[in-house]
């Protein structure tokens, strides 16, 4: 937990960092009359406090302390990006493909490829699922969601 | 004779034919992310809260505390057919349960936790009935001062009885009070980090942190490697326990739920806690405590029946205070909020239809779940048997819509995957999101009162400590958090740590 505890705690650090600064734009007022840039500047300031114990206290530590390894298994990060590439991915193809398609593509994709199932699967699952949620969502729902250049 | 007319109310409000539907989708969504390892009631009720925006407020809250007690019986269903508890409530029953649908009785397991939580779900609501509108008598004598100290109290207890590191937990908080100053400033209209978005203007949304932080966050983590479920029971017969069944379990069901209810006013992972405490105090107190681990049914009844009264105890500090006591509750809060309740005291006066609704609704819950789970058992053994491959793709489908569907925003998709990450990570580092999403939800509350007691005492802080309700909440807050450095008290508390390390509160 050594060097997760001091990443986090640079993290922490320098979010505080922001806003303490942030905070100095717009109006922190006094005491008597605390203004919107009241909280972000002190609470900005004791994360930056907090965040240095915590850097501190993690050599503090004893050397050779257990340190899990990050991911459970050697191939675990390509599924993690990948899930979280498509949905980014989702989010850009929304408004130009419309819901349906997008919604067919990105169920497919993941059953496909993340823990890899037959064509035929894939495939079922996928056109099902996307007719299903359109049919939820747009129509009995009435969502409304992207058509896009087809039109549904 | 008010609480007879005050139940009549609430009777005929949940006999309202849409309240009825509403109630009964709740619990039926409840059993099932209960009974789907991989997905629990946090992202579930985040998850269907945009869908409820059209339906008057008391029938959303029926609907989403349907969901939250339903799942404490789905999780039950999973950690005794397939030694996977679907909730971290449900940890405990794995240990008696499992055991004793191997050897057969898995019936009378699964009956006498489905009779344990409808009996402890009532209890539950008679105390909920007795104990909130005295509580929130008292309450309306709070002031800013006594708010800001019981909120800052209600998050250290939170962080000291749930989290592995006070000072991790402290930071999320932090950062999490940070995120909510984000928006405009509610008492001076100034514009906060907004970069000129619309979508931040009222700050950064609920749903889609905890969308991120519970739905996608947990999603990705169980992709790292393949969840494997193996239903052992073939088939499940006898539901009914027998005699000799409900003489061993009867004390344990009545004690499981007065200790589940009183801690589930406190804030922290009650469901867990109370079912862990549920679990050795039967153990203490049985004949033959050796048997206990090799399928008694004690040590279902107890904790299981716990968990379901702990449910009813955090609604609460949510009716007589409008201050939430863990994630779940959190979103409940936000419901109101977005629904124009003004959470506090004057809930139970001015909204009565609502919080007498919502009690009674938790009767018929209870009664409706009661009916799913036992002749239905047959239904949620098929529905573990989806495998996760397929399932996680809907998962995040429907995380994805629901989030869209909120404001037609691509702006706030891209912000639940941002939270993805973050809470993906912060997992991975051992952060505890619960302070985080509290901090989230009464953010601006904490930061309001804080800035109006100043106000009030002219810039003096010592305002905190001479309101004596206010000076108590923050002695109890220091002993609290000095409490650790004792060697003694923090040995008790490490224990206590370990057990629930790593669960969702």
């Amino acid at each position: 937990m050594k060097s997760y505890n001091s990443i986090a705690a640079i993290f922490f650090l320098l979010i505080g960092i922001f806003f303490s600064l942030y905070a100095r734009t717009v109006e922190i007022g006094a005491l008597t009359e605390p203004g919107p840039g009241f909280l972000p500047l002190w609470a900005g300031l004791t994360l930056v406090a907090m965040s240095i114990i915590l850097f501190l206290k993690s050599y503090a530590r004893k050397a050779g302390t257990f340190r899990a390894s990050f991911f459970p298994q050697p191939d675990s990060w390509k599924r993690v990006l990948a899930v979280f590439l498509s949905l980014i991915v989702y989010n850009l193809l929304l408004t130009p493909l419309g819901f349906t398609i997008t919604t067919f593509l990105f169920l497919i994709f993941l059953v496909k490829f993340i823990f890899p199932q037959t064509w035929k699967r894939s495939l079922v699952v996928g056109v099902l699922g996307s007719i299903f949620a359109r049919l939820l969502f747009i129509n009995f729902l009435e969502t409304q969601l992207p058509r896009g250049l087809l039109g549904f | 004779m008010d609480i007879l007319s005050h139940m009549a109310l609430g009777a005929q409000v949940i006999l309202q034919p849409i309240n009825l539907l509403f109630c009964f989708l709740g619990v039926l969504m409840g059993t099932l992310v209960g009974v789907l390892p991989g997905l629990g009631p946090t992202a579930a009720i985040a998850l269907l809260l945009p869908n409820t925006f059209h339906v008057p407020p008391v029938t959303a809250i029926i609907m989403l505390a349907g969901i939250y007690y339903g799942a404490m019986y789905g999780g039950s269903t999973t950690s005794i057919l397939v030694n996977i508890p679907g909730e971290a409530a449900s940890v405990i029953t794995c240990l008696d349960g499992y055991q004793m649908a191997l050897k057969g009785r898995a019936g009378p397991a699964l009956g006498i936790a489905a009779f344990g939580s409808f009996i402890a779900g009532t209890i539950s609501i008679i105390g909920l009935m007795l104990v909130a509108p005295p509580l929130a008598k008292f309450a309306l004598a709070f002031g800013p001062p006594e708010y800001f100290s019981l909120m800052l109290l209600g998050i250290i207890i939170l962080i000291y009885l749930a989290s592995g590191s006070i000072l991790k937990a402290l930071m999320m908080f932090v950062f999490g009070l940070l995120i909510s100053t984000i928006g405009m400033d509610t008492i001076s209209g100034t514009q906060r980090l907004t970069f000129g978005l619309l979508e931040l203007c009222d700050g950064v949304g609920l749903i889609p942190a905890i969308m991120g932080l519970f739905g996608v966050a947990e999603v990705i983590a169980n992709v790292e490697q393949a969840i494997r479920t193996d239903v052992v029971t073939s088939k499940v017969k006898n539901l009914l326990p027998n005699l000799r069944d409900w003489k061993d379990s009867f004390w344990p069901i009545i004690r499981g739920s007065v200790l589940g209810f009183f801690i589930g006013i406190l804030p922290g992972p009650a469901p867990v806690i109370s079912s862990f405490s549920s679990y050795a105090i039967e153990k203490k107190l049985s004949k033959h405590p050796e048997k206990f681990g090799t399928g008694v049914i004690e040590g279902v009844a107890g904790p299981e029946s716990a968990n379901n009264a702990a449910t009813g105890g955090a609604f609460i500090p949510l009716f007589t205070l409008g201050i939430p006591v863990n994630s779940v509750i959190a979103i409940l809060l936000g419901a109101f909020m977005i629904h124009g309740i003004q959470p506090g005291p004057m809930i139970i006066t001015k909204h009565a239809d609502l919080f007498w609704g919502t009690v009674m609704s938790m009767y018929l819950g209870n009664a409706m779940l009661l009916i799913l789970n036992l002749p239905l058992i047959g239904l949620w053994v098929q529905v573990l048997k989806v495998p996760y491959p397929i399932l996680f793709p809907l998962i995040l489908l429907f995380c994805l819509v629901g989030v869209y569907s909120l404001n037609y925003s691509l702006v706030e998709i891209a912000l639940m995957i941002g939270f993805g990450v973050f809470g993906y990570l912060a997992r991975k580092f051992q952060f505890e999101m619960a302070p985080l999403v509290l901090a989230i939800v009464i953010g601006p509350m904490m930061e309001n009162n804080l800035r109006l007691s100043l106000v009030i005492s002219q810039g003096d802080p010592m305002i905190f400590i001479t309101h004596p309700i206010s000076a108590a909440f923050i002695f109890v807050m220091l002993a609290l958090l000095i409490s650790p450095l004792v060697p003694w008290i923090g040995k008790k508390r490490k224990r206590l740590q370990e057990k629930v390390e790593g669960e969702e509160v």
